[in-house]
């Protein structure tokens, strides 16, 4: 493994120092699950590690309208939690189905989102929760929607000094019903070679009064499918309108993805997951 | 750097560099070798280990990030007398052991899980065990052996009640 150093923060401002001290280039660690093995093949190296998972600003699950999630808090602690069993149920199905009890006894979910990978499970379940990431560095906090935040594969706007603290999102509202789909090529330890998130509701005369679907391991970022949408938002949801926006989802794949060796296999299994994930939320 | 914790309920205290990870420490400079590297990825389980009560990967954990903090290997199961414990002798009685590079890492991820959860459905044990691969008998064995162990925990704790 390359040679570093390893310092541990205790509060938010000790990172946040710690990672803009000048001439070191220090790097955050969490839970570890994907920079130990990063370190041991080669392909990261750094002079200094600052452990956050210790920091108490980062930690911990609250909310009422306004939900927050600490970045240092772990996919088990996610899947244990009532409050998100309860309002963000997509998010706790996203979470157990990351990796492992071991992966997910440690690994965190601002680890996940910053390491941004293509598969990450809790990306699009975050985009389609609408989610802002609390950003803190040296000049200040901001937040900035986590659509943004991941500019491409294993890409983020995060610059040097600055983490995530946490995340936040508005409940989402009462009536609504969400939906998280999601194939790997087994059931435990393999990553989603496709997910769609879906949020939505339907209104007293059977019309889609809300709806947001953000396909996962597809596109090059993680964003709403809005043609999709558009399809069923003021329209009653029938069984022909959810296949039509199947079929739009495997034009929008095809377009950003490409012709790749998997497409056939592909372009029908998102079309299936988005029809799934749309009867969850919208049929009777 | 200097690194204390507490391991299998003794503290200990070492003088490591950052970069080792704790599966490393533990073979090859406390002895311990129970804990096996299998994939050293975080895939199979096999050097599982416990962390402040919750089964963890040791292969994929910097030693200085255990400081301050509880671990327990498959050394520090077993009976009161330095015997195998109860879950152990049932991976024996159920035949749950072929080659036997998994059993320690699968001893942790159930007694971790027992821990949380003492009377499982079939169901949540195999979720449990999810993280250790095991190649050779095909998990049914040691699905058995967990819930068998769990069923006489139980019985016996109610046996205990007055």
């Amino acid at each position: 493994m390359s040679e570093f150093r390893y310092i541990r923060a205790h509060s938010l401002d000790e990172a946040v120092a710690l990672l803009s001290e000048p001439g070191v280039y220090s790097r955050v660690l969490a839970g570890g699950t994907d920079l130990v093995n990063q370190f041991r093949k080669g392909e990261a190296g750094c002079d200094r590690v600052v452990d956050v998972a210790h920091v108490p600003e980062m930690g911990g699950i609250s909310g009422g309208q306004l939900i927050r999630v600490g970045a240092a808090v772990t996919h088990a602690e996610i899947a244990e939690s009532a409050l998100l069993q309860e309002r963000a149920p997509i998010l706790v199905r996203a979470c157990r189905q990351i990796g492992s009890p071991q992966i997910r006894n440690i690994a965190t979910i601002g680890g996940n989102v910053v390491n941004a990978a293509a598969c990450a499970d809790t990306l699009p379940v975050l985009v389609c929760l609408e989610a802002q990431a609390v950003v803190v560095g040296p000049g200040g906090v901001e937040r900035v929607p986590v659509t943004d935040l991941v500019t491409g594969v294993y890409m983020t706007q995060l610059t040097r000094g600055s983490l995530i603290q946490a995340f936040e999102f508005e409940a989402p509202p009462a009536g609504s019903r969400m939906s998280f789909q999601r194939i790997g090529r087994r059931q435990a330890m393999a990553i989603a070679r496709l997910s769609v998130a879906a949020l939505g509701a339907v209104d007293d005369e059977n019309r889609v009064s809300l709806l947001r679907v953000v396909p996962g391991a597809s596109f090059a970022r993680f964003r709403r499918a809005t043609s999709v949408e558009d399809l069923l938002v003021g329209r009653a949801p029938t069984a022909q309108r959810i296949a039509d926006a199947g079929r739009e989802m495997t034009r929008l794949f095809l377009d950003e993805s490409g012709g790749r060796w998997s497409a056939p296999y592909k372009e029908r299994t998102i079309a299936t997951l988005t029809e799934r994930a749309l009867h969850e939320v919208l049929s009777p | 750097m200097k690194i204390a914790f507490t391991l299998n309920g003794n503290p200990v205290e070492v003088e490591a560099p950052a970069n080792i990870t704790l599966l490393h420490l533990l073979r090859e400079h406390l002895g311990l070798t129970g804990s096996k590297p299998g994939c050293e990825v975080g895939e199979c389980g096999a050097c599982s280990i416990i962390l402040d009560g919750r089964v963890v990967n040791s292969c994929q954990l910097l030693v200085p990030q255990v400081d301050g903090r509880e671990v327990i290997t498959i050394e520090g199961i077993g009976d009161a007398g330095g015997g195998p414990s109860d879950l152990q002798l049932a991976f024996l009685e159920f035949g749950a052991v072929q080659c036997g590079y998994c059993t320690p890492g699968m001893v942790v991820a159930a007694e971790a899980f027992l821990a949380r959860q003492p009377n499982p459905t079939r169901e949540e044990i195999r979720v449990a065990i999810s993280g250790n691969l095991c190649r050779c008998t095909g998990y049914q064995q040691i699905v058995d052996a967990i819930e068998a162990t769990a069923t006489r925990r139980q019985s016996q704790a109610e046996g205990r009640r007055p």
